[in-house]
This record gives C-alpha cells, sequence and structure tokens, in this order.
C-alpha cells in the first residue's frame, strides 16, 4: 500500500522532467551548423594526475570533434572556475556559468591512473537545459587512452546526430617507410602506425571486409601480382586469387560471399566475381578495353568501375545480376578510382583535369557533380569513412604521396602520415 | 484511529521528500544512461614482428642484351610505328635464342590511378606479346606482367621522366 503510493507520487513528480529532458539538439549535416562547445580538461579523480594522460584526451577530443564539422569550441582560455571542478552529473555542474561563455554544449570528465589501472569518465552536459545527455566510463590501461577518446568522440556524434562517429576504426595503407611497400594499419588521426605485412616485394590496394575482420590486398611477393587475404586479428595470411596475369582491386561483397576484382587471365584486364576460396563465379564485362577498379553498392546489386571502352577512362555502373551497363562520368578525359559511398547515393572519384588529379563526388544517376579538392598536386584515390561524413585521399602536394582526411563536401582537409615515407591506398575500416 | 494518523503523517511526509527530490535538481540521479566499456577486451591487429618473420627480397630480372625497350603514350597501349620496328628486331633476335623463355614487363608512368595504371600496364604487355607471337615468336616463350607504376625507370616527375617510364621490358627467365 505504501509502496503504492511512493510510486504514484514519484511518478507524478519525475514526469514534468522527463518531458523537459525530451527537449532534443537538433543538427542536420556536418559543417552547416555549429554547436558551442566548451571542451574541459579531464580531472584526476584519485590516483596519480598525469600531465600525458589528461593531454591526451584532450588531444585526441579536440581533433576528432574539430574534424566532425559540428562544433564551434568555446576559447579555453575564457572558463571560469568550474572548468576546474569535477562534474560528472548534472547537479555537480555550475550550467550559469558555462551558458555565460556563450556555450551550449559541456564536456567534462576525470580519470584515475592506479598503476596499469586507467579509468576514464567522460560526460557530455546540454548547458542550455541543464541536463546529462551522455557518458561512459572506460576502463583499461595508460596504453588505451588514445582509444578511450576515440570512443568518447564517437558516442558525442551519436548522441548529437543519432548517427556514431567513426574515429573508433582504422585505416589500412600502404607504406614504403621500411623499404619496401608493406600494409600498415593506423589510427584514424594518422597515430599508432602498425605494420602487418612483410613480403619485402610490393603490396598494393588495401580494402577491409565488410565486418572489418580480414584485409584484402594485392602483393607481388609470388612474382606475380596476386590477390590475399588476411585476418587482421591472428595475422594469418592466405592467397586467394593467383591466376597468370593480374588478380588486383579485390573488393570482398557487403554479404562477404563473393569478391569482386580485376583478372587478366582471359587476355584483357576484365572484371569478375570469385568465390572467397577464388574459384570464378561470374565475369562482370567483357569487352577490348581496361575495365578495372570495382567498388560495390551498399546493397551489393551494382559495380562502379573505371573503362575506357569508349575511349578515355570513365566511370560505369554495371548491375550484376541483368549486366545492364551504364556510364557514370561525362565530363573530362581521365575519371578514375570510384568508392561508392556507404550511404548509397554518391559516389566519389578522381578526375584529371589541367594536368592535375583531384578528387570529385557524383550522384549515381550523373547529377550534382561536386569537386572536392583544388591542388596544389595530385589528390586521389578517395575512401568513405563507414558513416559517409568523411573521405581519406593521398595528395602529393608535399612532394611525397601521403594521406589526407577531409569532411565529405571537402573542407577541413588535414595530414595524416608523415611527409617522409610514401603512404598511399588509404582504406577506412567499418567500425571497429 | 492511531494507525490512520499515521499513516497520513507517513504520507505527508513521503509526499514532502518525493516533492523535493522530484521538484529539486535530481541529485545523482540524470536520465542519461552512464555505461562501462572495458577497454581491454577490444582485440588488436597483430603487427609484424620483424625479428621473427623472414620475408625474401623477391628477385628482379634483368633487361636482356639484345632486347631494346618499347615506349607508350600517356593512358594509351596501342603500339607507335618505332614501338613495332623494335619490336621487329626484338622478334629476329628472338629466334635466334631458340630456348630462351621471356617476361615482357608492362609499366606506367605515375599519374592517374594506381588500380587502372596495373591495367594499363598489363595491356601493354600484352601488345607487345602479340606483336611479337604475329611475328613468329612461339606464346609459349612469352610471358606478362604488369607493375603498373610501381616500378619507375626515372624517379622524377616530368614529361620526360614519365616518358621514360611508359614502357615495356624484355627479361630472360631462364
Amino acid at each position: 500500500m505504501l509502496l503504492r503510493w511512493f510510486i504514484v507520487l514519484f511518478v507524478c513528480c519525475a514526469l514534468p522532467w522527463s518531458a523537459l529532458a525530451a527537449t532534443e539538439i537538433e543538427i542536420s549535416s556536418p559543417g552547416e551548423q555549429s554547436i558551442p562547445l566548451a571542451l574541459t580538461e579531464f580531472l584526476p579523480s584519485e590516483g596519480v594526475p598525469s600531465a600525458q594522460i589528461s593531454g591526451e584526451l584532450n588531444e585526441v577530443l579536440v581533433a576528432d570533434l574539430d574534424l566532425s564539422g559540428l562544433f564551434r569550441f568555446v576559447d579555453p582560455g575564457a572558463f571560469l572556475d568550474d572548468a576546474k571542478l569535477i562534474g560528472l552529473y548534472s547537479t555537480q555542474v555550475n550550467f550559469p556559468q558555462w551558458r555565460m561563455l556563450g556555450s551550449e554544449t559541456l564536456i567534462k570528465g576525470t580519470y584515475s591512473l592506479q598503476g596499469e589501472k586507467l579509468i576514464v569518465e567522460a560526460r557530455l552536459f546540454d548547458v542550455v537545459n541543464r541536463r546529462l545527455l551522455t557518458g561512459r566510463r572506460y576502463v583499461g590501461e595508460p596504453k588505451d587512452v588514445r582509444r578511450m577518446a576515440h570512443a568518447f568522440a564517437d558516442l558525442v556524434l551519436k548522441e548529437l546526430t543519432g548517427e556514431e562517429g567513426p574515429f573508433s576504426a582504422r585505416i589500412a595503407y600502404i607504406s614504403d617507410k621500411s623499404g619496401d611497400k608493406e600494409l600498415w594499419l593506423m589510427d584514424v588521426d594518422g597515430k599508432r602506425p602498425v605494420r602487418l605485412t612483410n613480403h619485402r616485394s610490393i603490396v598494393l590496394n588495401p580494402d577491409f571486409s565488410p565486418r572489418g575482420k580480414e584485409i584484402l590486398f594485392t602483393s607481388y611477393r609470388a612474382n606475380n601480382p596476386d590477390l590475399y587475404r588476411k585476418e587482421i586479428y591472428s595475422g594469418k595470411e592466405a592467397k586467394v586469387s593467383y591466376k597468370q596475369g593480374l588478380n588486383v582491386a579485390g573488393r570482398m561483397a557487403p554479404s562477404e560471399r563473393e569478391i569482386a576484382l580485376t583478372l587478366s587471365k582471359d587476355g584483357n584486364p576484365e572484371i569478375y566475381l570469385i568465390g572467397t576460396s577464388g574459384q570464378v563465379r561470374k565475369r562482370i564485362t567483357d569487352n577490348w578495353g581496361i575495365d578495372s577498379d570495382p567498388s560495390w553498392s551498399p546493397d551489393g546489386s551494382r559495380l562502379a568501375f573505371v573503362s575506357n571502352r569508349q575511349g578515355n577512362p570513365h566511370v560505369f555502373i554495371a548491375d550484376i545480376f541483368s549486366g545492364k551497363t551504364e556510364r557514370l562520368t561525362t565530363r573530362g578525359k581521365y575519371n578514375a578510382t570510384p568508392a561508392w559511398g556507404p550511404k548509397g547515393e554518391r559516389i566519389a572519384f578522381t578526375r584529371q583535369e589541367g594536368g592535375r588529379f583531384d578528387v570529385y563526388t557524383i550522384k549515381i544517376d550523373g547529377t550534382d557533380e561536386r569537386r572536392l579538392t583544388f591542388g596544389p598536386g595530385n589528390s586521389e584515390h578517395p575512401r568513405w569513412s563507414p558513416d559517409g561524413r568523411f573521405i581519406i585521399y593521398s595528395s602529393d602536394k608535399g612532394g611525397n604521396r601521403v594521406i589526407y582526411v577531409m569532411r565529405a563536401d571537402g573542407t577541413g582537409s588535414r595530414r595524416l602520415t608523415t611527409l617522409e615515407s610514401d603512404s598511399r591506398h588509404p582504406a577506412w575500416s567499418p567500425r571497429w | 484511529m492511531k494507525t490512520v494518523q499515521t499513516l497520513k503523517l507517513v504520507l505527508i511526509v513521503l509526499f514532502l521528500f518525493s516533492g523535493l527530490v522530484g521538484c529539486a535538481k535530481p541529485v545523482t540521479e540524470d536520465q542519461a544512461p552512464v555505461t562501462q566499456a572495458d577497454m581491454s577486451q577490444q582485440q588488436e591487429a597483430k603487427g609484424v614482428d620483424d625479428k621473427s618473420m623472414q620475408g625474401e627480397a623477391v628477385p628482379s630480372h634483368d633487361q636482356m642484351a639484345g632486347m631494346e625497350r618499347i615506349y607508350f603514350d600517356f593512358d594509351q597501349f596501342t603500339l607507335s610505328s618505332e614501338a613495332r620496328q623494335i619490336l621487329s628486331a626484338n622478334a629476329k633476335y628472338l629466334n635466334t635464342m631458340g630456348d630462351v623463355n621471356v617476361v615482357i614487363e608492362g609499366h606506367c608512368d605515375e599519374r592517374g590511378s594506381d588500380e587502372y595504371n596495373l591495367a594499363l600496364g598489363e595491356s601493354r604487355a600484352l601488345a607487345a606479346k602479340s606483336y611479337l607471337v604475329s611475328l613468329g615468336v612461339s606464346a609459349k616463350r612469352l610471358s606478362v606482367i604488369s607493375y603498373g607504376e610501381e616500378k619507375p625507370l626515372v624517379d622524377a616527375s616530368n614529361e620526360e621522366a614519365w616518358a621514360q617510364n611508359r614502357r615495356a621490358e624484355f627479361k630472360s627467365v631462364n
């Protein structure tokens, strides 16, 4: 009886609050609107204070959230005393102080470093409605600190836009840092590079399996450009296709049951579908010219690819069931490297114009073409982030070819790999 | 009677109490869920341990003495008249070297898509091969490989270097 009364009273009192809490911050797409955000330094809750831990958390969050294009950072120099106070709950935050600084959102957090154990608590607050939007507690070791910050940046984007960020993913790429072109993997901010192959030959053109457990790539290790697959976690590696001639540009279908690739076994580079153990299932193209570099539509029904069947290299789209093929690009004399966006609506590609290559996107019906890069140097090999917010590509404007990232509208471009060695063929993994 | 009074009192107290809880800011009762993520449970990529892995450098063949390279125009794999002349001389030479097998390497300059250039290099090597076959060289003696833009002859970014790099080379494999 008492309990029932208690519940009724509690519900009566709590209702207006949950109604208020349902106010949403509305955001459409990156770059269109910017939310004022105060990002405070993470404070030690217990254990040893570490400038390195708080510094890395801050560095990663600033970089990821800035790249998102969603935010305008409130100048940390203007922060008042609440920035120095721990606030993991909305009752502990002095919201009027943050409102006064013009902020609408606030990130606060703590870390606790005890021996080899690191616990990070991160919170996102809605300053206008004075409430906690989301938070997470990350448990790990000091070496996990950057991953914790990337994961929280992903969560912040999810909370504010409904779609998770891609910052916890990885980028596979080819680098000659070890002396030969080998396969490498790095964080999406270019940090923590790890070499994955030791072929001492030429390794090219990596692409992730749709579930992100494997990487397909081509290697000349056995004196022929053969297609390999590699399990990322175990390091296990196997040849998939090793027919005489080209076995290149392998791209796993969204179903992971087939691989589209270029083979030249019939005396001319053509696109085929093979099973995951290498047997040819279907030939997609058949003409005198070059057909290469397939990219799957997200639903797995079509392939964008490059062909010079009408004279110059252009991007075409083939329906893999009917075989019906249509030309996508009409302008320019050299269009290549199509990358079908994860939302299915746009395809990124490169075009040579005035002796230089730049990155473009186009709708799959051939309309609304947009140029994203404007030199200097060549910008090539675009690939999308899994959420379609960003595009990675290679640019040689600094001498060596190195990897850059930008927003899908071409803004916010920044370099990810060092200028000292050649890095190319980036591919953004699915969510890790 | 006493029980009723006590109940009333309890209810009033409860009402006031829950009113405080509900109408003041909730104390540590934020509605957004705060979950925990265990980062040490996540798998990491297996990198190369340089000491344990013994890769072998892939042997490269030498350009055959007596066989000249041929060159191509940008984004083309058709044979120029000059290239045909060189191939005729190469065919004659090959026909005097009855047991030598040859790999024809197709190369491109650095401009353009790497993937497309792999195909273009292949087409260049194949064009050279079929011309040699048409001149009487046994197809069994000829294999092709494309290196795309991966093995430039001249490592520079200018017209002259690019012209040198768009080529097919002929190397003995015996």
